[in-house]
């Protein structure tokens, strides 16, 4: 089984996450301008982008699987591996969140809507797989 | 009162990629007996990855080999060189 690169694993990572702030973008220009073409153009590149970065940069490189694993399916190193994602994912993640709901806050959008929940929901739950991928050499 | 303890740990050095290769063993025929991931097996032959005691009992008991043969602090001499020395200790010719 040839496992990617670290490289390819945090290229496609960085894709992930970048197709999601598209996806963001693309949503609330469509929503507080127009949805015109060129915005649901851009809003579907964007999720097409995402469904494919997710599969390359998470399920082909197993992450998906190691980071949803069983404790019982586990070795000690892989444990440790991902106790440690998961320590850096939550401080991440607060950051992320805090940033949000305060930028959301100062703009005056009021509280933040489902779509935004829902991506935040989502990085919350890849975190751990993203941090894995991109620091372990091998998975 | 809380006291953090900073207490790094030190690099672990073995001879599991010798030892495996002497036994003309793959990594994952390797991790299959000690119960670990095949993975593992390689953070462990390049020593990015130090054993639990539990895992390093398991490596000595499948190697048939003393402990303190397989694994050390310090870096290791060749095997050969260690036997000379534990044979010249007991006074063996």
């Amino acid at each position: 089984m040839k496992s990617m690169s670290m490289q390819t694993r945090r290229f496609w990572v960085i894709i992930n996450y970048l197709s999601i702030i598209f996806i963001l973008s693309f949503f609330y220009t469509g929503n507080y301008f127009n949805w015109t073409v060129l915005v649901l153009i851009g809003e579907a590149a964007s999720l097409l982008l995402f469904i494919v970065s997710f599969i390359k940069g998470f399920i082909k490189t197993h992450l998906w699987r190691m980071s949803h694993a069983s404790t019982k399916n586990l070795d000690e190193r892989q444990l440790q591996v991902l106790l440690n994602s998961l320590k850096y994912a939550y401080s991440i993640f607060t950051i992320v969140t805090l940033i949000v709901i305060y930028g959301f806050a100062v703009a005056e959008l009021g509280p933040i809507d489902v779509v935004m929940a829902g991506c935040l929901l989502y990085i919350a739950h890849t975190l751990p797989a993203a941090i894995i991928g991109w620091k372990e050499r091998s998975i | 009162m809380y006291y953090i303890c900073s207490m790094r740990s030190r690099k672990i050095y073995n001879r599991v990629a010798i030892l495996r290769q002497e036994k003309v063993m793959s990594r994952k025929e390797l991790a299959e007996k000690i119960g670990v991931n095949f993975q593992t097996v390689g953070y462990l032959e390049r020593e990015e990855y130090n054993p639990s005691l539990d895992l390093a009992f398991r490596i000595s008991e499948n190697f048939g080999l003393p402990i303190e043969l397989i694994f050390s602090t310090e870096p290791l001499k060749p095997l050969i060189e260690e036997i000379i020395q534990l044979k010249t200790k007991l006074g063996e010719p």
